[in-house]
């Protein structure tokens, strides 16, 4: 974005190295995050607390504080997050559990399926841009990076929006091919719907996307946001709020979450593609679709809900000129991510399952027409502009 | 028309959001509060529960004022157990009119909690009492009576080891 100062290789392979740690790291936060709100938050709208206890009530130094504050007829303090280590020990047990290979499954695929799945939800946020520019500048005392501007994306490519289409699309192969190899009935049902299901729904979702794309005329995710933000005419503002439910509807059936959740369909199918898995390697199905989830957010808060800048649809060059609010801040961009992934927990609380053929009728007869028209009324914008 | 419409504009799960968010939103105010609460469970181990005044939990044979068996070993209790986990044998006593239980057994790991024993009972001298952590690690520990080891008919917590309210 501004004048950076030429960097050597070595600055630029350090730099995308520590860029790359710090979303893995993000992304390691917000993730568990994102399952404890799980259980709290389905818990609150069926009229429960959710999880609120790690053990018993005598283990650990809360439970006993826990323990005297109820008996002194106090709600105790912190009583509420008292369920966070949980996840702890989701994390300890996904480790500890013996890793299961059936003696049927195609081994090489069957191992590497899970990582396939893992990898390639990591990977979309080396094109996601979290800021548009330096968020601060390595002081010079600093040995080999002094000077070098700290970037809120990792790398600024042209075709950011279609990498990120690219690899996403990868995941379904992770689905697919673990559901194959483990050569069982359920998985294999699951995997099966789940190809269908997940190649349906990205013709929408794409098409949606298209609609910034098209507002915008770029692929870069920086020059899309900004523009989008800026130099959009507010009459897109209806058009993109359309575009915004339709390709957060997708969302959801691309990361087969609630009511599109037909690769698991634990009523009918077991647990679905990962019936036979176990140990760690469930536990990279278990984190791929919520990094999906945060994938899926990132991009809705980015091309729709302006990203780093403050108001949603094309809104903000209102208040572009304001001192502080009119910034882009990777704040914003991080809330409404967080909003987001808010809105999928309460969805899955209150949709029940789609039959599959109905799931399979909303995508091709209502949301792919319905997006194509989306994408002429776009263009027809731009063009009248 | 009608229902194209209701396609395109999800008003329904606009509805069940609404619903399921206000529940979310009630009770994650209150989850803190004592004197609010919106939720439907209880903080049990650490929270004494609130017991219906008919809860079923372990038979128990009740005294009257003087500190007598009320019990005239009338063997309805023991006839009506589907289960038949009631054994009483009955016997005198110096100075009181009707018989008294000399045995009273109680095997409370078949009992079913029908509380048709008290019912037919005449002489009100049995009821279901309002305890319910009734697990122990040994089969003995569920035989209960009124005579030397098992010697707890009366009181309230002769078995529950794993009691997590009462014990301290």
């Amino acid at each position: 974005m501004n004048a950076t100062p030429e960097l050597t290789l070595l600055q630029t392979c350090l730099m995308a190295v520590i860029q790359a740690v710090c979303v893995v790291l993000f992304i390691f936060i917000i993730v568990p995050l994102t399952i404890y709100a799980e259980r709290k938050v389905l818990g609150h709208a069926q009229d429960r607390l959710g999880a609120t206890r790690i053990a018993g009530h005598r283990v650990g130094l809360t439970g006993w504080l826990n323990r005297g504050m109820w008996r002194m007829g106090k709600v105790p303090f912190l009583s509420y997050w008292r369920g966070l280590p949980m996840l702890v020990g989701d994390i300890a047990k996904l480790f500890l559990k013996e890793d299961i290979v059936p003696t049927k499954a195609d081994r090489a695929i069957f191992l590497v399926a899970p990582a396939l799945s893992l990898i390639a939800s990591v990977v979309v946020f080396a094109a996601v841009s979290f800021y548009p520019g330096a968020l601060f500048t390595f002081p010079k005392f600093v040995p080999v990076l002094g000077g070098v501007p700290f970037n809120g994306f990792i790398t600024d490519m042209n075709v950011g929006l279609l990498f990120i289409l690219g690899i996403a699309s990868v995941g379904v192969y992770g689905i697919v091919l673990g559901a194959w190899a483990s050569n069982s009935k359920y998985p294999l049902l699951g995997g099966l719907r789940s190809g269908a299901q997940i190649v349906s729904y990205e013709v929408p979702l794409t098409l949606s996307l298209l609609v910034p794309v098209v507002l915008t005329g770029t692929l870069n995710f920086n020059d899309m946001t900004r523009k989008l933000a800026l130099e959009t005419s507010p009459l897109a503002a209806p058009l993109m709020a359309v575009g915004f439910l339709v390709y957060f509807t997708c969302g959801f059936a691309e990361t087969n979450r609630m009511p599109f959740d037909m690769p698991e369909a634990e009523n009918e199918l077991v647990a679905g593609f990962h019936t036979e898995y176990s140990g760690m390697r469930f536990g990279f199905f278990y984190l791929a679709e919520y990094i999906n989830m945060v994938v899926v957010s990132a991009l809705a808060s980015a091309f729709f809900l302006g990203g780093p800048y403050l108001l949603p649809f094309g809104l903000h060059r209102f208040v572009q000129d304001w001192p502080v609010l009119g910034a882009p801040n990777a704040l914003w961009y991080v809330v409404k991510m967080i909003l987001l992934l808010f809105v999928f927990i309460w969805v899955r609380g209150t949709i029940p399952r789609y039959r599959y053929d109905q799931v399979m009728a909303v995508a091709w007869k209502y949301l792919i027409p319905f997006t194509l028209v989306l994408v002429v009324l776009a263009a027809a914008l731009r063009f009248a502009a | 028309m009608r229902t194209f419409l209701k396609t395109l504009f999800p008003v329904d799960i606009f509805k069940g959001m609404k619903l399921t968010g206000t529940h979310f939103a009630k009770v994650f105010a209150t989850a803190n509060r004592r004197k609010v609460k919106l939720h439907v469970t209880e903080e049990y181990p650490e929270v004494p529960v609130k017991l219906a005044p008919r809860f079923r939990g372990r038979l128990t044979m009740l005294k009257d004022e003087q500190g007598e068996i009320k019990c005239v070993c009338c063997l309805a209790c023991e006839k009506i157990c589907p289960t038949q986990v009631i054994t009483i044998e009955s016997g005198k006593k110096e100075g009181r009119k009707t018989k008294i239980p000399t045995r009273y057994d109680f095997e409370m790991e078949r009992c079913i909690f029908c509380e048709f024993c008290v019912e037919s009972c005449g002489f009100d001298s049995i009821i279901l009492n309002h305890q319910f952590e009734l697990a122990a690690y040994n089969r003995e520990d569920f035989s209960i009576g009124m005579l030397g080891e098992s010697q707890n008919m009366f009181g309230l917590t002769p078995v529950g080891k794993f009691s997590y309210s009462d014990e301290d």
